[in-house]
């Protein structure tokens, strides 16, 4: 299997914080990769040593094959967390110009620029300067920016943030589509539902350690059974059950995980007839469930 | 490098579109001719002052009246000495009896002219004291048709063929009532500007002698009057006491200094016009420098803070190096800069050529020629160039701290406190351009490139040219080393700016690592 990116025990400092501690990965080509973490974790400063805006004071990094990752940096794209346009650039100019940055031929650029922004419902625009774009429509642009050079490998930090469900699904769509023509895609989220909906693999870290790292599937694994109830009533009870281990209850759905050795048939005989109950189901936890154990077993610790 | 080219085409494309380039690009040549039309449109516009005389001595105010009448004759013939000279077409529009005598006045010596003039005023055309023979001789044929065309020639008529006479700048009016009560009325109500009392014996002494006026910081009149009064009174004892007028003169002649300069061959020449204006010359440049510096290497400093409040920052990181991205920076901003420099010298060089031939100065009062001086143009663009890179050093490294303008802002006064001081060091430098301050001065390099420039006149030695050149450009680039490595981490930090230590620590550490943020 080729590999996209591959860190090799990559550490960073600033000063006497450690912001990212010997942290190892691999991403296959072709794939979506989830970075989570909570904020502060190191995510961004992972990226950025990724991106050789930083370099790493230990450790090895190689990018498309190339262990000098500045090298490759025209076949890269990268869409910040803190993203922003030159307000005063028209919108065409704008695109075509971090093309150009990336290696197009001028007339080249320009050309992907245009169809980039028809394309995606902005050929509105691109004789308008970029401050009269709504927010979500500056964010697509900042997208197709990082996209005109047709990277191999994209990092897109918080691609979905402030998006409105439309534009989620616009964005998503893109994300799907790179894969598919067999080019990686590195995202970071906070989202745990977008994560779970299209990732195939996810690294998590907090505190600069990796704490996680795989499948969807073995992520999903390495979290506790649960059983998902929705349903109506007071649900105080469900916390005093036998064989239950612990409950994450939302009001009208409860996600409970169960002591080692429960058969959760005997949970829904209990459940009966002390509440009413719409919906049972036995499952992997979520992803968001795995997050929170993972992040808060960091955090006892 | 074609990267660091992107940046710089990108930046120079963005600045040309602003409003604030093209103020710039048109806010000297405004400045310039304010400064230059304003003064004198305010000159030309000044109201012709009025004033009233009380004479107690019965002669003087008349002898007064008789000697301005005969320096606005002398000066109207002048005027026409010029015009016959220039082959100008007014004089064609001149009187025969003019056409026939400017040709032989203008074969006098000046002096003789205004002495000729006095001398037609007072009908005097046979006593010729102290003129020469062919004056004489002038005097004696024209004087009275000389005296017939200026007696008949209207007050507003003269007034417009001739600029300087002094009707347009001093009125004498009469009042029927010369009680000082009913003056001062007048002088209170603006009706006249000032009055002069005239004592009983003004040769005797001083005494009885008063100007009256409510306006206290406008002495032109009473200069102007009072020195002609003085020489009435002067002309009066020197005949009580027998003196010849031209012994009295020799008495007075002061001791005058031919001025020479010695050329760099070590020979003589004369002093023009335009030496003492060469001597000055660099001051306009040193100004012109000044703005150009400081609004140009501001320039790059609020595109940084903009480029990072914006978050395009990380973008462009993305695609290329934070050095690439500075270099970029400093050769667009640099050729923004050139492009509004030279918009000035032009205008500056042009402005100089014809404005003031517009406004009726000499020939010989040549600016545009210090103007385009290749010693002048020349310091003029190197030192633009080093002085732009040392302090956009400094502004981006400061611009790469802040978050918002604002930020950016508050740090100006620390940068304009060093600044001003070549500004204040101007005129004494102008004064002693290879003087011990001058020559001080020019080896601290924030200053070299106004101080030097303030020189050029002098002009430095070569010696001082290299070696304070020498000091700058080291200073440059340690200002640039000090300044990329604030940059680099600057521009990724968000947040309130970090103090001056930690800065400092910043430019200690190696390449590549970032010190902690302490105070958060």
């Amino acid at each position: 299997m080729d590999l996209a990116l591959t860190l090799d025990g990559i550490t960073k400092r600033f000063g006497d914080v450690v912001a990212v501690n010997d942290v190892s990965l691999r991403v296959p080509q072709g794939c979506i990769y989830g970075f989570l973490g909570p904020n502060g974790a190191g995510k961004t400063t992972t990226i950025r040593m990724i991106m050789s805006i930083f370099y790493p004071d230990a450790g090895s990094i190689t990018v498309l094959g190339s262990a000098t990752p500045e090298s490759v940096k025209d076949r890269l794209g990268y869409l910040p967390e803190e993203k922003g346009l030159y307000k005063k650039m028209k919108t065409g100019e704008l695109v075509a110009y971090f093309g150009k940055l990336k290696g197009l031929g001028g007339a080249e650029a320009r050309t992907r620029a245009e169809a980039l922004l028809v394309g995606f419902g902005l050929g509105d625009w691109i004789d308008k300067k970029t401050e009269a774009l709504s927010k979500g429509m500056s964010q697509k642009v900042q997208i197709l920016s990082t996209l005109i050079h047709e990277p191999e490998l994209v990092i897109l930090d918080e691609p979905f943030a402030g998006l409105d469900p439309v534009n989620v699904q616009v964005v998503r769509d893109v994300i799907l589509d790179m894969k598919r023509q067999g080019r990686t895609v590195i995202f970071s989220t906070h989202v745990m539902e977008q994560a779970e909906q299209i990732c195939d693999y996810i690294f998590l870290i907090n505190k600069g350690r990796k704490v996680l790292d795989g499948t969807l599937a073995e992520a999903r694994a390495s979290g506790d059974k649960a059983v998902v109830i929705d349903y109506e009533g007071d649900g105080s009870i469900l916390k005093r059950l036998p064989g239950v281990r612990r409950v994450s209850d939302a009001g009208k759905t409860a996600e409970i995980f169960l002591a080692e050795g429960t058969n959760p048939q005997d949970i829904l005989k209990q459940l009966v007839g002390q509440l009413q109950i719409r919906r049972f189901d036995t499952r992997e936890p979520s992803l968001h469930e795995v997050f929170i154990r993972a992040v808060g077993a960091d955090s006892d610790a | 490098m074609r990267k660091i080219f992107l940046i710089a085409q990108r930046e120079y494309v963005a600045n040309i579109r602003t409003k604030g380039f093209w103020f710039g690009i048109i806010f000297i040549p405004v400045l310039l001719l304010t400064a230059i039309v304003v003064p004198m449109l305010l000159e030309r516009t000044k109201d012709a002052r009025r004033y009233a005389v009380v004479d107690r001595s019965g002669w003087l105010a008349d002898a007064v009246d008789r000697r301005v009448a005969g320096g606005d004759l002398s000066s109207a013939l002048n005027k026409t000495i010029e015009w016959y000279q220039e082959g100008d077409d007014d004089y064609g529009q001149l009187p025969l009896v003019l056409q026939d005598v400017t040709p032989v006045l203008a074969e006098l010596e000046s002096q003789q002219v205004g002495l000729f003039a006095r001398l037609v005023i007072a009908e005097g055309y046979g006593t010729g004291d102290g003129l020469s023979e062919d004056a004489r001789r002038t005097l004696a044929d024209y004087g009275a048709a000389v005296h017939t065309w200026w007696s008949t020639l209207p007050a507003s008529e003269a007034a417009e063929l001739f600029s300087s006479v002094s009707a347009n700048r001093y009125v004498r009016v009469r009042p029927s009532d010369t009680t000082q009560a009913a003056l001062n009325r007048m002088v209170a109500e603006d009706e006249i500007f000032a009055y002069f009392v005239i004592g009983e014996e003004p040769v005797a002494g001083s005494e009885g002698a008063k100007y009256l006026s409510n306006n206290l910081t406008d002495d032109d009149l009473r200069n102007w009057y009072g020195r002609r009064a003085s020489q009435e009174v002067q002309a009066r004892r020197m005949a009580e006491e027998a003196i010849d007028p031209q012994v009295a003169r020799w008495i007075q002649e002061p001791v005058r200094w031919e001025m020479l300069k010695v050329t760099d061959t070590g020979e003589e020449e004369a002093v023009e016009q335009r030496d003492k204006l060469r001597q000055w010359a660099p001051v306009a440049f040193v100004y012109l420098l000044w703005i150009s510096v400081f609004s140009v290497s501001q320039m790059l400093m609020t595109n940084t803070v903009e480029e990072k409040s914006n978050r395009v920052i990380e973008v462009l990181l993305s695609s290329v190096s934070s050095m690439e991205l500075l270099a970029g920076k400093i050769v667009g901003i640099a050729t923004t800069g050139l492009t509004l420099v030279g918009s000035w010298l032009l205008v500056f060089f042009l402005g100089t050529k014809f404005v003031p031939r517009m406004l009726g100065a000499p020939p010989s009062f040549d600016l545009a020629a210090l103007a385009s001086d290749p010693v002048y143009i020349g310091s003029f663009l190197v030192y633009f160039l080093l002085g732009y890179l040392l302090y956009a050093a400094v502004l981006v490294a400061m611009g790469s701290l802040c978050n918002t303008v604002t930020d950016a802002q508050n740090m100006m006064p620390a940068v304009l406190l060093v600044l001003i001081i070549p500004l204040l060091t101007m005129v004494p430098i102008g004064q002693d351009p290879n003087g011990a301050l001058a020559r001080g001065m020019s080896f601290i390099p924030p200053f070299t490139p106004f101080v030097m420039m303030n020189r050029a006149a002098g002009p430095p030695a070569m010696w001082e040219y290299v070696a304070t050149t020498l000091l700058l450009v080291v200073s440059i680039l340690v200002a640039w080393w000090a300044g990329a490595k604030v940059f680099r981490i600057g521009i990724l930090l968000t947040g309130k700016p970090p103090k001056i230590r930690e800065v400092l620590r910043w430019v200690r550490a190696p390449v590549g690592a970032v010190p902690e943020r302490r105070e958060r």
